[in-house]
């Protein structure tokens, strides 16, 4: 008797370990302008539970366009792309319940520079409170627990009363992390999460980001242009070049190979500017 | 000295060439001449007359002797009817806030689809442009004399202006905190709750106390059409040529005016 196509994925899934998988990609596409090669093009992706993944590639390879599919802000054009088990693909609805377990940290903080440290932290469970007690400023003791352990966790103590327009860049992408934990994500998505910050701060950041994800078993995807901060605090990385994955292997097997395959610029015709084209925020 | 600019060859999108000297001279006599023209023409149309302003100092001299001394015996009714005044100017500023608001988010082209955005913001510029007078007076002979009318006119003016400053402020919060609230799982009602109005209270309290402001001199002029407050014992007393009662009416007005003005300005200036 013949297997069903599904049943042979599930037995593949099993086989390969994709069971244990948070996402799944296969043959998604993306474009930002139809008459323009995709700017996402991926045939097979999986990333496990607890995996820490670091996506790597030139500018405008697809890594932020790769986080924002993820994160639900923009859709696939076609293929499946199954996300902590909810389809997410061209025709499917993707579930407002989904957004509070997919934690977004972004190049530019994105607090709100009025609230205080706990406020800003206390915000990222909005998602799991009652709406209408929270507008006028209710939450529950153990959501305000919860915000308070997460800005231990970031050692932010301190600075829990104080306005985050009064922060340093390292205070406040340390705050954007505590709030994706009190926010218990299970998937945390860091869009270069370094690139305004010095070295120092930006090893301290990665560090703890790597830490928490490790401790908590959650799936840390990040953008980093540093190849060798990507191999120090990530177990995996992800070579993105064209929008097509190049290089998916274990952070420890990356090779300077490797790194010319995804970052050595190929030889193109002219370009011929096409004023019709939508704007790609990867570039 | 002109900018000196490399050439650049073929057309360069972006990169504006400065005009040659001559072509800017010309420009600029062109737009003196016809600034020199506008104001001739509203001279000329304004009758304005050096002469004769200079003739009438005499009767204003006049005018100003028969105001003192002020009459302190219309005490009563200056804290009486400065007090509605400050009670219109207040709750028609209340209204407007909160017409303001609702309007102001249906008219922020970054929370609203731009189908209800646009008509929105022309239902705003339409209620900016009818004049609180003709207002006032429509009021009046619909709900009758009183504060009640200036009530109405005051909410519903300055709510066109009121409306469209809280929806440029609106559309000038940061879109980041947005993103990262709505990837918290926040919904709409949250996001304005914690996104918007946490960013733009301020600006929002700045622009309201502001046209509390100019709402309280308003009020003053509504009265002449019966919509209550001082003004309308402004006129009354004008009309019976009590001019030492007008003159109490006046510094009460002046008094008033400038104490509500400091108390704002220092208001505004401690929102951040």
């Amino acid at each position: 008797m013949e297997l069903s196509v599904e049943l042979k994925r599930k037995i593949h899934s099993v086989q390969s370990g994709e069971a244990n998988s948070v996402i799944s990609m296969d043959e998604v596409r993306f474009h930002y302008n139809r008459s323009a090669p995709p700017v996402l093009d991926i045939e097979h992706l999986v990333i496990n539970r607890g995996e820490r993944v670091a996506v790597i590639g030139p500018s405008g390879a697809g890594k932020t366009t790769l986080l924002r599919l993820i994160n639900g802000y923009v859709q696939p054009d076609s293929g499946d792309l199954k996300i902590l088990g909810y389809n997410n693909g061209v025709t499917s609805n993707r579930p407002k319940s989904l957004n509070r377990r997919i934690g977004f940290i972004f190049q530019h903080f994105n607090l709100i520079d009025r609230a205080t440290v706990l406020e800003n932290v206390l915000w990222g469970r909005l998602g799991r409170v009652n709406p209408l007690l929270s507008l006028f400023g209710w939450f529950p003791q153990k959501d305000k627990k919860a915000a308070r352990k997460a800005i231990t966790e970031v050692n932010l103590e301190d600075q829990i009363g104080q306005r985050a327009d009064n922060l340093s860049g390292g205070q406040m992408q340390r705050v954007a992390i505590a709030r994706v934990l009190a926010q218990e994500a299970e998937i945390i998505l860091a869009d270069e999460p370094i690139s305004n910050l010095d070295p120092a701060l930006a090893d301290d950041i990665l560090g703890l980001l790597s830490n928490v994800s490790q401790r908590y078993n959650v799936t840390l995807i990040m953008n980093v242009h540093q190849s060798q901060l990507a191999q120090r605090y990530a177990d995996r990385i992800i070579g993105l070049r064209n929008g097509r994955v190049v290089y998916d292997n274990a952070s420890h097997l990356l090779n300077s190979n490797d790194l010319r395959t995804i970052f050595e610029p190929e030889v193109k015709p002219p370009l011929i500017f096409n004023s019709n084209a939508k704007k790609d925020p990867s570039h | 000295m002109p900018k000196k600019i490399l050439p650049i060859e073929g057309n360069s999108p972006g990169i504006a060439l400065p005009r040659p000297r001559i072509v800017e001279s010309l420009w600029r006599a062109g737009l003196i001449l016809v600034l020199v023209v506008v104001i001739a023409w509203a001279w000329t149309g304004t009758d304005f007359d050096i002469k004769k302003l200079i003739n009438s100092l005499p009767r204003m001299a006049d005018f100003l002797s028969r105001m003192v001394p002020p009459d302190m015996t219309v005490a009563k009714t200056v804290v009486v009817s400065t007090g509605e005044t400050v009670q219109i100017a207040i709750f028609g500023t209340f209204m407007s806030a909160l017409a303001s608001f609702i309007l102001g988010m249906l008219a922020a082209e970054n929370i609203s689809p731009r189908w209800l955005s646009q008509p929105t913001k022309w239902f705003l510029a339409i209620l900016r442009g009818i004049p609180v007078i003709l207002l006032a007076l429509m009021f009046v002979s619909t709900v009758g004399l009183g504060p009640f009318p200036g009530v109405l006119a005051i909410a519903l003016h300055s709510t066109g202006m009121l409306g469209k400053f809280y929806a440029e402020a609106i559309e000038n919060a940061r879109q980041g905190p947005l993103e990262a609230l709505d990837s918290a799982g926040a919904n709409l009602s949250q996001r304005v709750r914690f996104g918007i109005l946490t960013q733009v209270g301020p600006d929002l309290a700045r622009d309201t106390l502001f046209r509390f402001e100019l709402n309280l001199r308003e009020t003053l002029v509504l009265g002449l059409v019966g919509a209550g407050g001082i003004g309308f014992y402004i006129l009354l007393y004008i009309r019976a040529f009590q001019y030492e009662k007008v003159a109490t009416l006046t510094v009460v007005v002046l008094i008033m005016v400038v104490l509500v003005e400091q108390i704002s300005v220092a208001i505004r200036r401690r929102l951040r």
